[in-house]
């Protein structure tokens, strides 16, 4: 009966996974009408999202604005930039101007043409923040020397040197156009107010509870949005969630859910139930503290990852937790991921475990480290996939004849402890908006404030420049293979635990919206539609 | 009686004050502060300087004497500022959770209270009956059970059985009195629950100490009418300890709901004082402590003044 009831299950995920992947335009026709109901696990602590972080202020609102260019909603690896307010753009030839000319027929929510004016203002305020303003991605953009309003519908970038990441970061989901005029008045006005351009316009915010959002009709792009508005629904706790997409007070919730909780709901709705499941750009790596014994010797340090058996892990923690993906430093299945030959060659990612734990255990005690030596490893005190995933680590040292005790340290004072540096062996963790070498890895050069295991490695900061400056694939390529050797296996500054798995169960209803890897994305709705 | 009340009254003043300071020193204690939890975000990695910058703004590099007084004169005059994590009023954060919080105790005390005072009553009239033991089962049921996990039940048998579940949004019962009761109706049930579990044992206990006094059966033994000696003589007696219980209760439902609130969605003062504490929110969690040790007060002194009403002694003392 179990083994029944598992594969019925396994069917109508698969079937989900098959349906729910399609793009809008490739099965059905768009419904137009209704109220899209979606759950937000977090809220959003002011409404300014080029200071923001967190994706509470993303899922309510993006539906609002519209950026300059976007991710393409229906690409699954999320890496495909289009325009959004951009109708087209060129590149200069050395790679320094990226000139974009602009939709003529858009309009802010209060009636305001949107002109080039206003692109530039909000790109100013995102990297060039006049003082005591906070700019989150300013960091991100330290490439741009210049933005230029050159007629009123083109706007260009000048760049200090080339970037081959500079479109897709141009597309990042937090750079909102902001009206100039409102801006010149008062650079703080959005932080709590709405008015943009996108496929909704604001209606109300009740705080904790919920944000509505109605359909634009003058939204530049005619015939879209199909539906009439949206309501996203502030529950933080998971059980609630779950109960109010199986009490269909709720279509969707667009960060992800937990193995346990999709199973539930597909079987509790069956059909009614579409489940989308992809590769998460969140992932936790182990920080090994480089000026504390024994962790300053690489050879302990790779040992540390050698005793990882990531695929068997991956097999089992699939199960209980967020996490599945046996992966290097980028996404697996996006364009700069390791091909999985080629992870096999790097420390800890090896088919043999048994081979690597010997291999673990000859380092140790070549580094002198006594059998049965024992640390401490801190991990964030969140269940998941934290939780899980520290039994696992502190399981696989045991192994190779360590002793690892874990402490859990509270989840709002984790990050100080990081950067405090308090730590032998640390949980660290970072999750991405877009998948992009240039965005993820920066944390770890040298000067990062990210480095938390405080490593010095010119080497790493030179292969992070040159990746970055790299305009050919192919050969931007070839430069992250040896940061990625150099980084987990050669130096063994820090190791990658699992990739995350995100899991959308939606009601079936929902059609047009695309999984993507970060769940900062595809939260516009225009091109999402209720079927009946 | 009127000098009884007002140093009652005069007494609220230092125990607010001793609140005040404690909770501005604890909630400083605690590791980690709100500039880096809301820096941090998903992406786990903040520069110094954008730190050093906020906390500036929030005026967290000032000395702890300065904030504190800062802030106490802001309380004076009844301006607790804006929270440090959505930058609003944090009367604007307040004041919906309360109305839904307020509501929530409002109902929940009702149905406690139209449960205990009869079946305490009962109980104790038919003491050691089938009556007496049905109710102790009833009560000992209701104190043993946690309310967050009758919740969960009544979320589960409405889903399962009857394929419903009660609104996620609040909606105010002024705007839809529907709507609003059948989003309240299920944790006010749970809770009261509980609630009517201490007060029906208290009112027994009460009851029976009252029923076994001099007077009551003095009363008796003139020949007066038994409901008159019932509602006259014992049960007026016997609820002032069942008032200082029901009371109590209530000013803790007002922000002590945190699970409840958890499992029914309700946007209430718990869940935003665990929201609080998560995010360090340090002018939230100051306003929200002052805010229910002033109903813990106010309740007091309207107990007092209930206390004196019920009670000639204190009355005329």
């Amino acid at each position: 009966m179990q083994a029944i009831i598992s594969s019925t299950l396994a069917a109508v995920v698969a079937i989900g996974l098959l349906l729910g992947a399609q793009p809008v335009g490739a099965q059905e026709k768009p419904r137009y009408g209704g109220e899209l109901l979606f759950v937000v696990p977090s809220q959003p602590p002011s409404y300014d999202a080029h200071q923001e972080e967190t994706f509470g202020v993303i899922h309510p609102m993006a539906a609002h604005y519209s950026t300059l260019l976007r991710v393409d909603p229906f690409e699954k690896t999320g890496t495909k930039p289009i325009g959004d307010l951009a109708e087209s753009w060129t590149i200069s030839k050395d790679g320094l101007t990226y000139t974009f000319k602009l939709r003529k027929s858009v309009k802010f929510h209060d009636g305001a043409q949107m002109t080039s004016k206003d692109v530039k203002a909000s790109y100013d305020k995102i990297i060039f923040p006049p003082a005591g303003l906070k700019s989150s991605r300013k960091a991100t953009y330290g490439s741009v020397e210049a933005v230029e309003a050159v007629d009123p519908y083109t706007v260009r970038f000048r760049l200090k040197w080339p970037e081959s990441s500079f479109l897709l970061n141009l597309s990042s989901p937090w750079n909102w156009i902001y009206r100039a005029e409102t801006l010149e008045k008062d650079i703080r006005w959005y932080e709590k107010n709405v008015n943009g351009t996108g496929p909704f316009t604001f209606v109300e915010h009740v705080k904790g509870s919920h944000w509505v959002g109605k359909k634009n009709p003058d939204y530049w792009d005619k015939g879209k949005p199909y539906l009439d508005g949206y309501r996203a629904l502030f529950i933080s706790a998971s059980a609630p969630q779950v109960a109010a997409i199986r009490g269909e007070r709720a279509h969707i919730q667009f960060r992800g859910f937990s193995p346990a909780e999709r199973d539930q709901l597909v079987h509790a709705l069956g059909p009614k139930i579409t489940v989308q499941e992809s590769p998460w750009d969140c992932v936790l790596m182990v920080a090994m503290h480089h000026e504390k014994k024994p962790f300053d010797d690489k050879r302990v340090r790779r040992a540390l990852t050698l005793a990882l058996d990531r695929y068997e892990g991956s097999k089992n923690l699939s199960k209980i937790t967020i996490v599945r993906d046996v992966g290097g430093i980028q996404v697996p299945g996006t364009p700069y991921a390791t091909p999985p030959e080629e992870l096999q060659k790097v420390a800890g990612y090896g088919k043999d475990i048994n081979k690597s734990r010997a291999e673990a255990k000859r380092l140790l005690r070549e580094a002198g480290v006594p059998e049965g030596f024992s640390f401490t490893f801190k991990n964030r005190g969140i269940p998941h996939p934290y939780e899980p995933i520290g039994v696992w680590l502190i399981d696989q040292w045991r192994q190779i004849g360590l002793n690892v005790k874990q402490e859990f340290i509270e989840a709002s004072a984790y990050h100080p402890m990081l950067k405090r540096g308090d730590f032998e062996v640390a949980m660290d963790f970072a999750c991405g908006f877009i998948v992009e070498p240039d965005l993820d890895l920066g944390r770890f050069v040298s000067d990062s404030d990210a480095n938390y295991g405080k490593h010095k490695d010119k080497v790493i900061d030179e292969l992070y420049l040159k990746q970055g400056r790299a305009v050919d694939a192919e050969e931007r390529k070839k430069i992250l293979r040896q940061f990625e050797k150099r980084l987990l296996d050669e130096e063994a500054h820090i190791m990658y635990t699992l990739w995350w798995h995100r899991i959308i169960p939606h009601s079936s209803k929902v059609k047009g919206w695309t999984i993507t890897p970060a769940h900062y994305l595809n939260n516009q709705l225009d091109t999402v539609w209720l079927a009946e | 009686m009127w000098r009884y009340l007002f140093k009652r009254f005069l007494l609220m003043f230092p125990t607010l004050l001793g609140v005040a300071v404690v909770v501005f020193l604890l909630i400083r204690i605690i590791p980690g502060d709100v500039v880096e939890l809301r820096m941090a975000g998903d992406r786990g990695a903040v520069s110094e300087e954008i730190l050093q910058q906020e906390r500036t703004r929030f005026g967290l590099d000032r000395p702890v004497w300065e904030q504190f007084l800062t802030w106490m004169a802001g309380v004076v005059r009844l301006d607790f500022g804006t929270s440090m994590w959505t930058g609003a009023p944090i009367w604007e954060e307040i004041r919906l959770r309360f109305a839904l919080s307020l509501q929530v105790a409002v109902m929940a005390t009702t149905v406690a209270v139209l449960l205990a005072i009869p079946l305490g009553v009962i109980a104790a009239l038919k003491q050691d009956t089938w009556v007496d033991y049905a109710v102790r089962i009833f009560s000992i049921a209701g104190l043993a059970t946690p309310s967050f996990w009758l919740g969960i039940v009544f979320i589960l048998v409405l889903l399962v059985v009857f394929k419903w579940l009660p609104p996620m949004v609040y909606t105010p019962f002024w705007v839809d009195p529907w709507q609003n009761l059948q989003q309240l109706i299920w944790p006010a049930l749970a809770v009261g629950y509980r609630y009517s579990a201490v007060a029906t044992r208290m009112t027994r206990s009460a009851m029976l100490e009252v029923l076994r006094e001099d007077y009551i059966r003095t009363a008796r033994a003139k020949g007066l009418w038994q409901k008159l000696i019932l509602w006259r003589h014992a049960i007026k007696n016997a609820m002032l300890p069942v008032m200082a219980v029901v009371a109590v209760e209530f000013a803790f439902l007002i922000g002590g709901l945190v699970v409840t609130e958890q499992v029914f969605n309700l946007n209430g003062l718990g869940l935003l004082f665990v929201q609080a504490v998560a995010h360090r929110d340090y002018t939230l969690i100051q306003a929200l402590v002052m805010l229910v040790s002033g109903v813990f007060i106010v309740v007091n002194f309207a107990l007092d003044i209930m206390y004196a009403w019920l009670d000639p002694r204190i009355r005329y003392r």
